[in-house]
């Protein structure tokens, strides 16, 4: 195993195994990763601020297996800042909260290309920040179906004065985010409210959207994920890599820009590579900001 | 899936350690890795809803409300009498925990043929972290001429354990052991001597020394388990297996008033495009 020591912010990081491929299909090896992270972190990091990391690792690289892993390692460095939680009826846990560069450097360095999160923090873990509708395409269905029901979602949540935002799930799917931030509004909140929207979907759309997971309903349609809306679940952070053929990036989009990519019909275009994604970053800012600031009350509930 | 979530395992395994810190003694230190030493052969089912196949939760039951109580009205209490509780908080608990050990620190060296089998409780490896893998050798060999064990103090979970440092074939092992108030007196099981012939003695002793043969372990198997994998191979071979439902979906409307609100949105929605 090679090994390289750096120093971030003051502190010192043995980095091990850089130059192994972890995507073989394209190329990009684990300081490419690295570097990755570097650049995008001003973005991504107030996305993971004190929120318990779930570790998606890939030791061998995008194509081979992979593990989850909510623990934080015991072998973290000492100045890793942690959190111990603990839901009922499970015992406490500690785990890792990507605060600043070093850990997210240290985390990347465990292979783990993807990092997911929760939607509440962890000094709140029963209070969600946010509400997502995790739009995802079943078979002969794609992105461009899902960047529909993601503008006429948008256009639904506008009529009860409901802002929203969007992002590339990196895969195959749409994220749409509504901010919440106020300390009221429980998970059970955003559930009920959530599998309503998407029920009402459903009922005036049949051809194209199903709030049903089973898999005989999400043919050629998009399926409204509305249980993601759940203390126990995590979502793939915005800006965090995805474990593809190629570096794709859970990137925000402009609504105006969706609109003009769902016109053009190419459903390539809506995935982001990492390259596209430090470029646009720097150039647009943080299109998910109002997502951590935004107070907003879900109504008629 | 199975394959996957065996390599997984192993992966977590190897890269893994239940606790890493330093095993310390006088002025030597050599950091360590606590892990697994047993992996239980025991075979687990799920138990699942005969009619859908669900897999079924555990959920928390108030009888007297007659209904599933919800994680935040759960608290604890130590019951000193029928229906009477010292309630307890997470905090007061914790105040009472001991800190997570750093070290292992050996503070005497004992025979470890002096301690009744019954004290042990659970075993685990220590493995060598870069940097101590000499260190490490030379104990492991110290440890296996002199036929001794280290006593140390070291918490583990919530808990403080009394354990003994081993050297077994070619590594060190820790077994954590009981307290003394942890085990129960022997007295008054054995029946009080009487009428026993010295004859009835010698005989017995003679027929233990005719069965006596070397520990060997690996003669010895859970019958068992054995048969329950040839059973499930078997069985994965001849039949498909039931599906669990992909999710429990309760239909359910929502809050009439939300319903009311959405439909009429939908309604301008749908005229502006």
């Amino acid at each position: 195993m090679s090994r390289k020591v750096v120093e971030v912010a003051g502190r010192r990081l043995s980095l091990s195994n850089l130059e192994k491929d972890l995507y073989p299909s394209y190329g990009f090896t684990k300081a490419h990763i690295l570097e990755y992270y570097r650049r995008i972190a001003k973005f991504i990091l107030p996305h993971l601020k004190d929120r318990a990391l779930t570790l998606k690792r890939y030791p061998e690289g995008v194509e081979k297996d992979f593990f989850f892993e909510k623990r934080c390692p015991s072998y973290r460095p000492v100045w890793l800042k942690t959190a111990d939680v603990h839901r009922h009826s499970e015992e406490r846990m500690t785990v890792c909260l990507v605060n600043d560069l070093e850990t997210l450097m240290w985390v990347g360095n465990l292979a783990s290309v993807e990092l997911h999160v929760p939607l509440a923090g962890v000094g709140s873990p029963e209070t969600p920040d946010s509400m997502v509708f995790d739009l995802d395409p079943g078979d002969q269905a794609n992105i461009l179906h899902c960047a529909r029901v993601a503008l006429i979602l948008r256009d639904l949540l506008l009529e009860l004065r409901v802002a929203s935002y969007v992002k590339t799930s990196g895969k195959k799917g749409l994220h749409v985010y509504v901010p919440l931030n106020r300390k009221e509004t429980t998970f059970e909140d955003t559930k009920k409210f959530s599998k309503t929207v998407a029920t009402i979907m459903q009922k005036n759309y049949p051809d194209l959207v199903t709030a049903k997971m089973a898999k005989e309903y999400r043919k050629a349609r998009v399926f409204i994920n509305w249980s993601q809306n759940d203390s126990s679940k995590t979502m793939i952070c915005v800006y965090s890599l995805r474990a593809r053929e190629r570096p794709v990036v859970s990137f925000p989009l402009g609504w105006k820009e969706l609109e003009g990519l769902a016109g053009q019909g190419n459903p390539e275009k809506l995935l982001v590579i990492q390259s596209e994604a430090v470029r646009r970053a720097e150039k647009q800012g943080d299109l998910f900001r109002e997502v951590l600031v935004k107070k907003q009350k879900l109504p008629h509930l | 899936m199975k394959n996957y979530s065996e390599s997984n395992r192993r992966h977590e395994m190897a890269v893994q350690g239940i606790w890493s810190g330093t095993i310390s003694f006088s002025l030597v230190a050599i950091p360590v890795q606590l892990v697994k030493a047993v992996e239980p052969g025991r075979v687990s089912f799920r138990l699942l809803h005969s009619k859908d196949y669900s897999p079924l939760q555990r959920r928390m039951f108030c009888p007297e409300e007659d209904k599933m109580v919800p994680p935040d009205e759960i608290i604890r209490g130590y019951e000193i009498g029928p229906g009477k509780y010292i309630l307890i908080t997470d905090e007061e608990l914790e105040s009472v925990s001991p800190e997570r050990s750093r070290t292992i620190e050996i503070v005497e060296f004992i025979d470890l043929k002096e301690v009744d089998s019954i004290y042990y409780d659970h075993p685990y490896y220590l493995v060598p972290s870069k940097g101590g893998e000499k260190a490490y050798r030379l104990l492991v060999e110290a440890m296996r001429r002199t036929n001794k064990a280290g006593l140390a103090k070291f918490v583990l979970g919530e808990r403080e354990y009394l354990v003994a440092v081993k050297s077994t074939e070619g590594a060190l092992a820790l077994i954590t052991l009981h307290y003394r108030d942890e085990i129960l007196p022997d007295e008054g099981i054995s029946p009080k001597e009487e009428g026993i012939e010295d004859e009835d003695k010698s005989r017995m002793q003679r027929n233990i020394k005719k069965m006596m043969a070397d520990f060997n372990p690996g003669k010895y198997a859970d019958g068992r388990r054995k048969k329950i994998v040839a059973l499930l191979k078997k069985k994965v071979k001849e039949k498909a297996p039931v599906q669990a439902p992909e999710i429990e979906e309760e239909e359910g409307e929502g809050p009439a008033d939300l319903i009311a609100a959405l439909e009429e949105s939908m309604r301008k929605v749908k005229k502006s495009r």
